[in-house]
């Protein structure tokens, strides 16, 4: 009994003992969880195509694209004004305009000008906070 | 105390909790904002702050937060927090009678008692956890991270997923190098290849707890359509009925037992507040002697509701201060305060650091009176929050999502695509059942939970060391056989009125 609970660790495999036994534990876990629900694992096609049928297609997918774009254009946008956090800056005003009229259901001016007020305002606000009192220079 | 209270607190550490408490009531009042989320986007202003400066905006945001909850609960029947869903029953009721300012103000109330008796619980037990947990070896402290796992999953809607989705955030948490400074030998594991140079320190903490919160927060609105805000015709505050103070006459022991249970629960890690304000409301009912006036507009409901969640927050941070273990997703964030400050928490933090230990308890008290205050005095004021348009106030949210994570580790993109990584995999969690507590846990403790296992069985070279350690072992192991069968009797009950 005692050999079989003796347990030795080579140093230099170590970083692989923990992770292996909790890759088996999600295994095993994983393997518990589809014989469990195995009926509504098949049925999973139905639940997919309600989420897409239910969803706000235009405004989930519209924020998911908006924030895509948005990461992928503010390092090269920066690096036209290095260390100045512009790169952010320049950004985030459209993209917190686009959001904010993407969120909206109507777009008439009264409601359009808060959303244009914000989209000024709040960037500027962040980029100068982050920029000048706390020294951490963004994007 | 004192002393330190006189040293530490300075205007501005005033102005910190004040203002927290503000923002956090706003934040709650907002129905589909918490008060998690606000801790997330509020956390990188803390930089600059120092520890006590910063942990004072964090928990009056906490505090804050979770009572501000209640506002759309009772003017609207939606929870603003998931732990304010009980307070819907009794309080959406009363305010359709006229009387949404007196359940308002009854709520308040609880809240203050709730969030003060869990602060004295706090207060005493917390040191004293963390003097027992000093004597702990690596043995015990991997035993009381397994342990704080099957609480959790006993505590989940369903415990197979809930377990699933503590493990799945251990194995993210060991993406990455096995640390040196942790006893590791400094090899990669579970990268992909191609990805090391942006995984080799894993995924940070507060770009996943930010995804998690924040971001998934915004496309579960945003797959919701972004439902309109409500007009400040649809509040139904009331003029009838106003607060008085008898009406909380004979609530005395539901306001202590409430307080109690939301504190009980806050110290079990990883379960939120809608538990608390869920077991609160379920124990008031059983020992009311009108049972059947609640879900009918009856105070007690909303007094055990608030008390409930409110209790929560002294609680959750328990094992926080003395174990490292955070008790909820929230107190999960606090942890990325600390470590902004590179200051560790566990069994070691009250002793080494007692000044931001006073200046924590003295923020909390701050923070409730403030918290009793301002919504007392201004709750009409208050209940108009629930009609600032969320087309207005998402983006803007997104975007201090992305400051947050690109700030945290002082410039680095790849923080920023974690968030959206994450984001999704939240927004992708609530379809597929998963649970976000447990993952966060399990992702927070994975790293301490290796090196704790590992160090055991190099020290020891036996698997038996688990059980024969010492009597503290055999102690936790009960406690793990007794929430595993907890967890299965639970999940048992739960699933036999499906199958009847």
């Amino acid at each position: 009994m005692g050999d079989l609970t003796r347990v030795t660790i080579d140093f230099e495999r170590s970083h692989l003992v923990f992770p292996t036994i909790v890759a088996a534990v999600l295994a095993v876990l994983g393997l518990a969880i589809v014989l469990r629900d195995r009926r509504r694992i098949a049925g999973a096609g139905a639940h997919w195509r309600g989420i897409w049928r239910d969803m706000d297609r235009v405004r989930f997918l519209g924020t998911l694209a908006l924030t895509l774009l948005y990461f992928t254009l503010m390092v090269p946008v920066g690096r036209i004004w290095p260390n100045t956090g512009l790169g952010f800056l320049v950004c985030s005003i459209p993209f917190v305009l686009a959001t904010g009229l993407l969120f909206m259901h109507d777009r008439g001016w009264r409601q359009v000008l808060p959303v244009v007020a914000v989209a000024g305002i709040a960037p500027t606000f962040v980029w100068w906070l982050f920029t000048y009192p706390f020294f951490l220079t963004l994007p | 105390m004192i002393e330190a209270v006189t040293t530490l607190v300075t205007p501005t550490f005033l102005l910190l909790v004040l203002g927290g408490t503000f923002t956090g009531i706003v934040f709650g009042a907002i129905p589909g904002m918490t008060a998690t989320m606000a801790v997330a986007v509020c956390l990188p202003l803390t930089y600059s702050l120092g520890l006590e400066n910063g942990l004072a905006l964090l928990l009056g945001l906490y505090v804050g937060g979770i009572s501000g909850g209640m506002v759309p609960a009772v003017l609207l029947g939606i929870p603003g927090t998931p732990s304010s869903i009980t307070t819907t029953f009794d309080g959406y009721p009363m305010a359709q009678r006229g009387e949404g300012e007196a359940a308002l103000r009854i709520g308040i109330v609880a809240s203050l008692v709730g969030g003060l008796v869990s602060l004295g619980i706090l207060w005493a037990f917390a040191p004293t956890l963390a003097d027992f947990a000093i004597r702990f070896s690596y043995v015990e402290k991997f035993l009381i991270i397994l342990f704080a796992l099957t609480v959790m999953a006993a505590l989940s809607s369903d415990m197979l997923l809930g377990i699933f989705s503590g493990v799945l955030g251990i194995f993210v948490a060991l993406i990455g190098v096995y640390d040196i400074s942790d006893g590791g030998n400094g090899n990669l594991r579970l990268i992909p290849p191609g990805t090391e140079y942006w995984l080799e320190s894993g995924f940070s903490l507060l770009p996943v707890l930010i995804g998690l919160f924040g971001l998934a927060a915004v496309l579960e609105q945003a797959e919701a359509g972004v439902p309109r805000g409500h007009s400040a015709k649809d509040l139904a505050v009331g003029r009838a009925g106003g607060f008085r103070l008898r009406m909380l006459r004979g609530e005395g022991v539901n306001l202590v037992r409430s307080s109690g249970i939301g504190t009980f629960v806050g110290i079990l890690p990883g379960v939120g507040g809608s538990a608390a304000s869920i077991l609160a409301y379920s124990n008031a009912k059983t020992f009311s002697k009108t049972p059947e006036r609640f879900g009918t507009g009856a105070p007690s409901g909303i007094v055990a509701s608030e008390a409930g969640n409110n209790g929560l927050t002294g609680g959750a941070l328990v094992p926080l201060l003395s174990l490292g273990i955070p008790g909820d997703s929230t107190t999960a964030l606090l942890i990325g305060a600390f470590t902004l400050q590179g200051i560790q928490v566990g069994p070691l933090f009250i002793g080494n650091n007692p000044d931001t230990w006073n200046a924590m308890i003295f923020a909390m008290i701050v923070a409730n009176l403030a918290m009793f205050v301002m919504m007392y005095a201004a709750i009409r004021w208050f209940a108009l929050v629930v009609t600032v348009p969320k087309h207005v106030l998402l983006p803007v949210i997104l975007m201090m999502c992305v400051v947050g994570a690109y700030t945290i580790n002082y410039g680095i993109m790849f923080d920023v695509w974690t968030l959206l990584i994450f984001g999704v995999a939240g927004w992708l969690f609530t379809k597929l059942r998963l649970e976000v507590a447990p993952f966060i846990i399990g992702f927070i403790l994975g790293p301490s939970a290796e090196v704790y296992f590992v160090k055991s069985l190099e020290s020891f070279g036996d698997l038996t060391i688990f059980f024969t350690k010492s009597w503290i072992a055999w102690v936790l192991w009960g406690l793990i056989v007794l929430s595993v069968a907890a967890s299965a009797s639970l999940s048992s009950r739960r699933r036999r009125p499906a199958t009847a």
